[in-house]
């Protein structure tokens, strides 16, 4: 164990990250170019930095396993050695390196694999490069044969060929007369079907590869799958092995799988076409382990970077990162790939970074060998945090205020300043109305969303904790009229639809594939999709004194049952424990869990989503579909965002504070050389259109008009809509979330055909710039046609003019000529232009 | 080289169902690829898609065009296109019917002028699937799906917006009057492919479509100054910024421009411009105005038009409903076609009448019928389909199909198919999983001419 541990750390060795030093109060002179900090010398010291242009040499060795135990005849060890060389880049070199065993007669080596020759302990020593490294090996009972297990051996070979998936025999009725269950979420199932089901052919107990599956599977007769695997294949061995033993079926004590590991963890490869390959380790609930190499499913999340083959090899493409994934029973492990440009030289640009924010974004961005972009200008920092912490622009006194003053802290007291605004408060009640789904419908009525409308304003307004909120929310019991959040569970009455709605509000994933499949590409299982269910299998509905009011309460009865076997489940925590329930409200005992740190899905969720927010896209995207096979491009950002807020108490506005005050925020979409393909790494700013409700709102405010919305008084604006059901022409057609689901993609962002319609000869833009007659208005005040130019742009766009538009607009303004025709034109293309419907 | 590359087995890609990982492939990334050439953005799409795995090439079609007529609610088939004139009286209702122009085959007598033009019909009899409810049946025959909870699909409408793109600077899918429900959307394609909707009902007096006029007091030279004014107002901004989301939302502007400045295309929506006669021959009412508007919009180059007409869910006094409203749509309906047919459309435009469900066997207790979708009846005509046809057959009772029953997914797999489209292909949803455009479907043969 001991020596286990020595070869973690060495796994791990050089991580540049480690910031203790840190300068990170800088805030007030960060435009002062100071001395380079931190970062460049942390990483000059650990010599494996990047910016280390020097002739690489191997830096440190990495063996995988970390350590190589061999139980019974049957089992092997794929080995896999990566260098890692001082320029960060990693090389596997498996075949080049040497491997020195202290006991040779423990194990037989054939290429990489490692099989096992005699028992006995002893230690693997691998030399590269001048550096060499130890793991220990232990064999036993190395001339054992193992039985063969349905379970343990043949349920991974439906799963490896492609048999179970859902276009194939996992479908629902089976294909072609043949059903596995799917991913293999039932093999008692299975084996019944196999052995059971149909007499005859399918299997052949005196001539194995007779039998149908085997026939079929090798296409030795037609099969609409083809060919899946050759007839001297291991694969089609171990099938003939399990129908020669006449088709065993496991005693109910075999072991499962509990977890896997994917080995190298992490690979930085060099130039396209460089390979490295992976090995697989399972853990069982025995204790012992076993490679898994070759029963994994292999998934890149992106093969233009790096793509990977059945066998686990895996190929470098184009620059980029990308997540390499395993899949084996019911887990899905990922690993790390950094595909940089051969040979590539590049120097991490000294950075000042303004908070632990930046810290970890660059530490991310100097991985991929990406110089951040520099820092946006005041107008268009003004534009960006006004609309992104207020939804409304700024104002000309707001601008005039702002851009010219020389205060270093300007930035920091603006965002301090609008956080207190009551605005800034508004966006987050609307994101949370359409997370909580208020809207009216058959069964709340307008006054029951109106009066949970008003809670959820009232809570966001006071800054309430977010865990009390939630706990709150979700372990309500009373009247919708009363406890109006408990229309939370009036809203949605179908136990799993609770269920999955909380986890993907509360908890940011998509647990639906669970209801009848294991979760193919992430953790989650049948059993624990039902057992999750079972925490709202207790809810009490009746009518109230009010015809439209309802009464949430604890019936204290009613269970969930799994729909293979019927067993009822017991109320677990979504990967969680299995609490102790007597005498409490399930409901209860769930919220208490959910919102809290022991849960550590809460705080990263929300926090990610914040983040979302801010940059149009989240640490993990989409914010509410976070699963394994859908990793985090910065994790340790996302953790320490969310390690943050925990410790402040779910200060919500202290995590925005944080998040604005960065650099990270606060860049220019101008691209540079190094970061110009960047999409997900937050190296410049993006650009992202005005959600629905602000851009009319916004429309609204530079025309100076009000508007009405059915149950608003006048001149209330569209953020503060109260019920889902109200909308508008304009709004459904900039794509307003209607609040039907909890889903993220409600909110819609795609141009279409309608909206430039809209805008271009529609009632909303047209129609306000005369109901608001500000041209007008101005040109009786006597004001310059130019200086409304002037405030026309700083208005709509937050930035003057420039000199070649104000000579462009010179001449439209002959003496003697009414004005007004060009000036309405030009707000009307202003408030057209894209610099108008884009925050940047 | 010849052959198509096959999945890899023993990957995650081998799995056509989930999750195959094909380059990061959205909206925005073939916005960036606009940039760089004159494709236009439904080619892009369309062009990308095709370098995915399970993928066919769009082939020539027997029709250009589809006119949706969607009758919400449940139209009973007892009562129009599969009467039971010897089934007792509890059954077979109270309504009588009609010869049709087919020799044997009976229409129910409200439909009296479409019974004399079934020798161009294609009636399908053997339609059923599993849906009783409204919304879900609905979808069923507005996508070809069953109703899934983790995925919303795409209709029809906005998988042929995907595949083919706008034609003559027209939206590639329009609605009339409005999107009739939330499951003519785009599912889990970009709204991009949205339907473009009228926003007015060409049968009302003022009748205009949303937002495609100019405003008051601005004719076509201040437009075009103002387009003019426009462009130089985005100079700054262009300059700046490279972003697909610029280009995404310039290409639907230059859409718009293109609509609202060509003539042809916004003449295509003006229902006046029919002669009265005509007008007349199709009634000046909803049913009337709605399919000759959706004519004119064919002829013009919309792909797909839906139009909706009427209320079916007749739970009371069936008769009386059939009496009011099934005239008028056999009037519009049967001047539809042989309008079709005069112009020489009809050969080329697939026309589809259909409802989510049919109606209960037996006559209930208030005069009126319930739901039923185990059997209920499709009329097709056009585009390449066989006309003068029964496909299938309903039993005696007409509560389940007794011969070559068929489900949504044939149904939309052949339709597709009249247009080139392979049902089989897939498209890309969220999270990239590859989704056939109809799951497990397959063309009819029997329904092609």
């Amino acid at each position: 164990m001991r020596l286990l541990s020595v070869l973690r750390h060495r796994i791990q060795p050089l991580n540049p990250l480690s910031v203790s030093s840190r300068v990170s109060a800088m805030d007030a002179s960060r435009r002062i170019l100071k001395a380079t900090v931190a970062l460049c010398a942390a990483f000059l010291c650990s010599g494996s930095g990047p910016g280390f242009a020097q002739e690489a040499v191997v830096d440190s060795l990495r063996v995988y396993p970390p350590e190589i135990i061999l139980e019974t005849s049957r089992s092997r060890q794929l080995l896999v050695v990566q260098a890692v060389y001082s320029d960060g880049i990693t090389r596997d070199v498996t075949s080049q390196a040497q491997v020195q065993l202290s006991n040779a007669a423990l194990v037989r080596q054939e290429g990489s694999t490692l099989y096992p020759a005699a028992d006995g302990e002893g230690q693997l020593t691998v030399s590269f490069g001048g550096k060499s490294l130890a793991v220990p090996v232990k064999v036993t009972k190395a001339a054992e044969n193992r039985d063969v297990s349905f379970r343990l051996d043949i349920m991974p070979i439906f799963m490896k060929t492609g048999c179970n998936t859902g276009s194939c025999h996992g479908a629902a009725r089976g294909k072609d007369g043949f059903r596995l269950s799917l991913f293999g979420f039932d093999p008692e199932g299975d084996h019944y079907r196999l052995t059971r089901e149909l007499s005859g052919r399918r299997l052949d107990l005196a001539v194995p590869s007779k039998s149908l599956l085997i026939e079929k599977a090798v296409g030795a007769v037609p099969h609409t799958g083809g060919k899946r695997f050759a007839p001297d294949s291991e694969i089609c061995k171990e099938l003939e092995r399990w129908v020669d033993a006449n088709c065993p079926n496991d005693p109910p004590t075999v072991p499962t799988c509990t977890s896997i590991a994917i080995y190298p963890t992490q690979a930085v490869l060099d130039g396209e076409g460089e390979k490295q390959q992976v090995t697989v380790i399972a853990k069982y609930s025995d204790g012992t382990t076993r490679d898994v190499t070759s029963l994994s499913l292999f998934l890149s999340n992106d093969d233009s970077v790096a793509s990977i083959n059945p066998d686990g090899s895996v190929t470098a493409g184009q620059r980029g990162e990308a997540y390499i994934m395993a899949r084996f029973a019911t887990h899905t492990v990922g690993s790390q790939y950094i595909v940089l440009p051969k040979g590539l030289k590049f120097s991490f640009p000294p950075q000042t970074p303004v908070n632990y924010v930046d810290e970890l974004v660059n530490a991310k961005l100097q991985k991929l060998r990406m110089a951040p972009s520099a820092v946006c200008d005041d107008e268009t920092f003004l534009r960006r945090v006004y609309l992104d912490l207020t939804g409304t622009l700024p104002t000309t006194e707001d601008y005039q205020r702002f851009v010219p003053s020389p205060d270093p802290q300007k930035r920091l007291k603006l965002i301090d300043e609008l956080l207190e605004r009551k605005e800034f408060t508004e966006i987050w009640v609307q994101y949370w109305a359409e997370w909580l789904m208020i809207r009216s419908n058959n069964v709340i009525s307008p006054k029951a969303a109106l009066l949970y409308y008003n809670w959820l304003a009232d809570q966001i307004g006071r800054n309430v904790p977010l865990d009390r909120m939630v706990q709150e929310l979700l372990s309500a019991s009373g009247g919708t009229f009363k406890v109006p959040q408990t229309n939370y569970y009036q809203n949605e009455t179908d136990i799993l639809k609770v269920a999955e709605n909380v986890a993907q509000v509360f908890m940011g994933m998509r647990i639906q594939c669970a209801q009848c499949h294991n979760h193919p590409f992430d953790r989650w299982t049948m059993d624990d999709y039902y057992s999750f269910a079972a925490f709202f299998s207790q809810i009490g509905r009746k009518g109230g004194e009010d015809y439209r009011e309802a009464i949430i309460f604890n019936s204290g009865g009613g269970e969930v049952a799994h729909p293979v076997g019927g067993r009822q489940m017991p109320p677990k925590f979504l990967g969680g424990a299995q609490p102790d329930l007597k005498g409490q409200d399930r409901r209860v005992v769930m919220a208490k869990w959910l919102a809290s740190p022991e849960n550590p899905y809460f705080a990263q969720n929300f926090t990610n989503r914040v983040w979302s927010h801010f940059f149009g896209r989240g640490i993990i995207d989409q914010v509410d579909d976070v699963r394994i096979s859908n990793p985090s491009v910065n994790p340790e950002l996302l953790a320490e965002l969310s390690k943050r807020f925990t410790e402040s108490n779910y200060n919500f506005k202290q995590l925005v504070r944080d998040i604005c005050r960065s650099d990270a925020y606060q860049r220019s979409t101008a691209r540079n050389d190094s970061n110009k393909t960047d999409e997900k790494n937050f190296a410049h700013a993006n650009l992202r259109r005005l959600k629905a409700e602000s851009l009319l709102d916004c429309i609204s405010q530079v025309t100076g008009t009000k508007d009405k919305f059915p149950g608003l008084p006048v001149g209330a604006r569209a953020v503060q809509i109260v019920d889902g059901n109200t909308s508008t022409y304009f709004l459904t057609t900039f794509g307003r979330a209607n609040r039907e689901t909890v889903c993220s993609c409600e909110v819609k962002m795609e141009p279409t055909l309608s909206q430039a319609l809209h805008l271009l000869n529609g009632d909303t833009v047209n129609g306000k710039i005369q109901q608001g007659g500000l041209i007008a208005k101005w040109l009786g005040e006597k004001v310059e046609p130019l200086q409304i130019v002037e405030r026309l742009y700083v208005g709509c766009v937050g930035r003057k003019p420039t000199a070649e538009e104000v000579a462009a607009f010179q001449p439209l303004f002959p003496a003697g000529a009414d004005p007004k025709p060009v000036l309405d034109d030009l707000f009307w293309s202003l408030l057209n232009s894209r610099e108008f419907l884009f925050n940047h | 080289m010849d052959t198509p590359p096959r999945p890899i087995t023993g990957t995650w890609s081998d799995d056509p169902a989930h999750f195959r990982k094909v380059n990061r492939r959205n909206f925005l990334t073939v916005g960036a690829l606009a940039g760089f050439g004159s494709l236009t953005l439904a080619d892009l799409l369309r062009s990308e898609a095709r370098a995915e795995k399970k993928d066919y090439a769009s082939f020539e079609g027997t029709a250009k065009s589809i006119i949706h007529i969607f009758l919400p609610g449940g139209m009973a088939h007892q009562e129009s296109f599969d009467p039971k004139p010897y089934a007792p009286i509890e059954y077979r209702g109270e309504m009588g019917n009609v010869q049709t122009k087919v020799p044997g085959v009976l229409f129910g007598d409200t439909l009296t002028k479409t019974a004399a033009l079934a020798d161009k019909l294609c009636v399908v009899r053997s339609m059923t699937h599993g849906e009783a409810a409204h919304e879900r049946g609905t979808h069923n025959m507005y996508t070809g799906y069953r109703p899934s909870p983790a995925l919303q699909y795409p209709s029809i409408g906005s998988v042929i917006s995907h595949e083919y793109g706008p034609r003559n600077n027209l939206p590639p899918y329009v609605c009339i009057p409005t999107l009739p429900n939330i499951y003519a959307g785009t599912g889990y394609l970009s709204s991009a492919f949205s339907p473009f909707c009228l926003g007015s009902d060409p049968a009302g007096g003022g009748f205009k479509v949303q937002d495609l006029g100019l405003p008051g007091g601005i004719d076509d030279s201040r437009f075009s100054t103002r387009r003019t004014m426009l462009s130089a107002v985005n100079q700054h901004f262009q300059k700046k910024e490279a972003s697909d989301l610029l280009n995404a939302m310039d290409t639907f502007y230059d859409r718009a421009y293109s609509l609202i400045s060509s003539q042809q295309a916004r003449e295509a929506f003006n229902i006046e411009a029919e002669p009265a006669a005509l007008r007349d021959a199709y009634g000046r009412n909803t049913a009337g105005a709605r399919m000759l508007l959706a004519r004119r919009l064919v002829q013009a180059g919309v792909r797909l038009v839906n139009l909706t007409y009427g209320g079916w869910d007749m739970h009371n006094a069936i008769v009386p409903g059939f009496r009011g409203q099934m005239p008028a749509f056999d009037q519009a309906f049967a001047t539809l076609i042989s309008d079709l047919e005069a112009t020489g459309l009809l050969k080329e435009t697939v026309v589809m009448v259909s409802s989510e469900f049919g109606r209960t066997p037996k006559i209930n207790a208030t005069a009126g019928r319930d739901h039923w979708q185990k059997v209920f009846s499709v009329v097709l005509a056009g585009g390449g389909l066989m006309g003068g046809s029964v496909f299938g057959s309903s039993n005696a009772t007409a509560s389940e199909p007794e011969e070559n029953a068929i489900g949504p997914e044939d149904l939309f797999y052949t339709v597709y198919h009249t247009l080139g489209i392979v049902g089989d292909k897939e498209l890309m949803a969220p999270g990239d999983r590859p989704i056939e455009i109809i799951d497990g479907g397959q063309v009819r043969k029997e329904l092609l001419s």
